[in-house]
């Protein structure tokens, strides 16, 4: 059991100050001491705001407030911890990996046409690319034959002139 | 008034068989046969059988 507490406590020496310094402010439920739950244990700044990452309402005025960290330190925060390994040790933030992966799953790379059944209509050259490789690729398929008919036929006496 | 008179030597199209939209030109006398010859299509980049563009109307 000690050891293990150790190894809990060399593993988060091992993060950065930052991370470190908002896990003691806002420690997630996992990580509290023994014997204690999320109800009876509560730093000051969880007394605050529950979760730093939302906005929260002002119990008088009922106004929202913005979360104490914004977005931009947020995904910062979220970054070193993925890098850490601990992603799951934060409070539910928009800017956590799962959110972005549903919004992404959503949404598509927001470039029209890359969506699921979209498809955009592009330039009439681009449209018609298609027809005339294949038109290309038949001429060339047939190009032989058509060399052969010529040469045996002769120049001065083919008729087969395009319009 | 007379009209006037056809020149004799005219320019005319050679098109690439291979439906690349590649042509070469050419003079030839009006009274000679159409030309027809192997030359190079650069868009394929092959040797292919280029015709003469049959000309409209009476130019």
């Amino acid at each position: 059991m000690a050891a293990a507490v150790k190894s809990q406590v060399q593993l988060a020496l091992g993060l950065p100050a930052r991370l470190r310094t908002f896990l003691a402010r806002y420690p997630p439920a996992s990580i509290l001491p023994t014997g204690t739950t999320p109800e009876t244990y509560k730093t000051a700044y969880q007394e605050e705001t529950p979760n730093p990452f939302l906005p929260t309402k002002h119990p008088v005025t009922g106004r929202l407030h913005d979360p104490k960290y914004s977005l931009r330190r947020q995904a910062e925060l979220v970054k070193l911890a993925r890098e850490h390994g601990v992603e799951e040790l934060l409070p539910f933030t928009p800017k956590g990996t799962e959110v972005r992966l549903r919004k992404r799953v959503e949404l598509g790379l927001r470039v029209k046409g890359t969506g699921v059944g979209q498809k955009v209509k592009g330039h009439k050259h681009e449209r018609q690319l298609g027809i005339k490789m294949d038109k290309r690729r038949q001429a060339m398929l047939d190009m032989p034959d058509l060399i052969r008919e010529w040469k045996k036929v002769g120049k001065r006496n083919w008729s087969k002139f395009p319009k | 008034m007379a009209k006037k008179a056809k020149t004799r030597i005219i320019n005319v199209r050679l098109l690439s068989m291979a439906m690349t939209g590649y042509f070469y030109t050419f003079t030839r006398p009006r009274t000679a046969l159409p030309m027809s010859m192997i030359k190079y299509d650069p868009i394929i980049r092959r040797r292919v059988l280029f015709l003469e563009q049959k000309r409209k109307g009476n130019k």
